[in-house]
């Protein structure tokens, strides 16, 4: 086995990152997420558990949702990543965060991206969902604050605002 | 963090995947959809100096293929629950993939196939596999091997899979039977406590009860349902002999409510 350290095998990888291409070294041993906030500085993609229960990992990886913390990031070498630096194309809130910004959808903001994320997978799925459809697409992301109340509700309000 | 040193491997096919499997036996560990062998490679209860990664093999396709349902092992449920010949073809693949918990980013990453390798007793895909009557198609140093889902779970996490081996492909009968399922878990975020599949073919009502017990098993209940349900549970509690325990439940629990699950499992197949 290689010892540890610098000559632990590396690559170098491209990405296409919230719309900029570039490339990247890496270790063959780093998950997607270490390389998303520590050498991409994109730290907005929160980490969690490392177990995939948490979801504060969530980006989008080549249109879907995914866990950046169960992937390597050798696996994702030519992908399409949007992280939450990313997620309104621009400097303004989108139409979901706004909602959450209205409705009090979150407290301390460690869920937010995952839950961002997943909120926008749902209603591009689902225009109209019901709070049993919308508890179902949160799923996969734990927030410790809130109680998910609000942001249910917030979810339901983005639908409501696309839809009226 | 993986904390020990890791070389990634990408082959294109699947005799350069075996040659890196048999070079470093005992030392490498295939990759699937990652998502069970990742974080316990970050927790260093598996350690391994290569990774051999299956995304170059072109495995994440579902075909027909004349009787049957290709699903390639690099699947995820997601593409699963996506798959108008899944949804057409094999139904109950679909209804399984659905309950996996732990939201569309994990599905998207997931696979069947890897959960099948994986052996975990609590786990929804290896009753689902065996209720179907699927074939397991690995490849290896021999070559191609068909093994039927019956025989490839040998144990809690020991399957078929032999050294030098890995998934290609499950094939899947079409859907020529009628089908009920239930799946008993504690809470959207938890594993499962015990699955039943209901397959009735011809004159036959065969129930395949998952998470019950170290492997799925098999029970037929064409004479219980002939005769109504209620000898079920007797039925069941007496053939969960190996009862799985773990985290999530004590396999004396499982034991206690398989006969209910399957009930469900029944009651879900003449609703229909």
């Amino acid at each position: 086995m290689d010892p540890i350290g610098s000559a632990a095998p590396a690559r170098t990888i491209a990405l296409r990152v919230n719309g900029v291409e570039l490339t990247t070294p890496i270790e063959d041993r780093e998950l997607l997420v270490d390389v998303v906030r520590k050498r991409l500085r994109q730290t907005g993609t929160h980490v969690g558990c490392y177990n995939g229960d948490c979801g504060v990992c969530t980006i989008s990886l080549n249109g879907k949702i995914i866990k950046s913390c169960l992937i390597l990031a050798a696996s994702a070498d030519g992908g399409d990543i949007t992280t939450i630096e990313g997620f309104s194309g621009g400097e303004e809130l989108d139409d979901i965060q706004q909602a959450f910004w209205d409705e009090d959808g979150f407290q301390c903001g460690f869920c937010l991206p995952g839950m961002l994320f997943a909120a926008r997978d749902l209603l591009e799925r689902n225009p109209e969902p019901s709070e049993a459809d919308i508890r179902q697409a949160i799923s996969g992301n734990i927030c410790r604050c809130t109680g998910y109340v609000n942001i249910v509700r917030s979810v339901h309000t983005a639908a409501q605002r696309r839809t009226s | 963090m993986i904390r020990t040193s890791l070389r990634y491997h990408r082959p294109a096919t699947p005799e350069e995947s075996t040659a890196i499997l048999v070079e470093y036996a005992g030392d490498v560990v295939v990759l699937g959809g990652g998502t069970m062998i990742l974080p316990m490679m970050h927790r260093a209860e598996v350690e391994a100096g290569h990774i051999v990664d299956l995304r170059g093999l072109g495995l994440a396709t579902v075909t027909e293929e004349g009787r049957y349902v290709r699903i390639g092992a690099m699947v995820t449920y997601g593409d699963l629950l996506d798959s108008d010949v899944v949804a057409r073809e094999a139904p109950l693949l679909r209804r399984m993939a659905g309950a996996i918990t732990g939201g569309n980013q994990l599905r998207n990453l997931a696979t069947a196939g890897g959960a099948a390798c994986y052996g975990n007793p609590s786990s929804d895909v290896p009753a689902v596999l065996v209720a179907l009557g699927a074939t397991m198609c690995l490849h290896g140093p021999a070559g191609e091997r068909r093994v039927p889902a019956a025989e490839f779970f040998v144990d809690a996490f020991r399957t078929a899979v032999g050294g030098g081996e890995f998934l290609m492909w499950m094939e899947v009968p079409r859907l020529v039977v009628e089908v009920g399922y239930h799946k008993l878990k504690l809470c959207e975020g938890s594993g499962p406590i015990v699955t039943a599949a209901v397959v009735r073919d011809g004159g036959r009502t065969i129930a395949t009860v998952g998470a019950a017990s170290v492997t799925p098993l098999r029970f037929d209940l064409t004479s219980c349902v002939d005769s109504g349900v209620d000898t079920v549970d007797e039925l069941i509690r007496d053939g969960v002999v190996n009862p799985w325990t773990d985290v999530l439940a004590d396999g004396r629990y499982r034991r206690d409510v398989a006969g209910a699950v399957v009930r469900r499992a029944v009651a879900d197949l003449r609703e229909g």
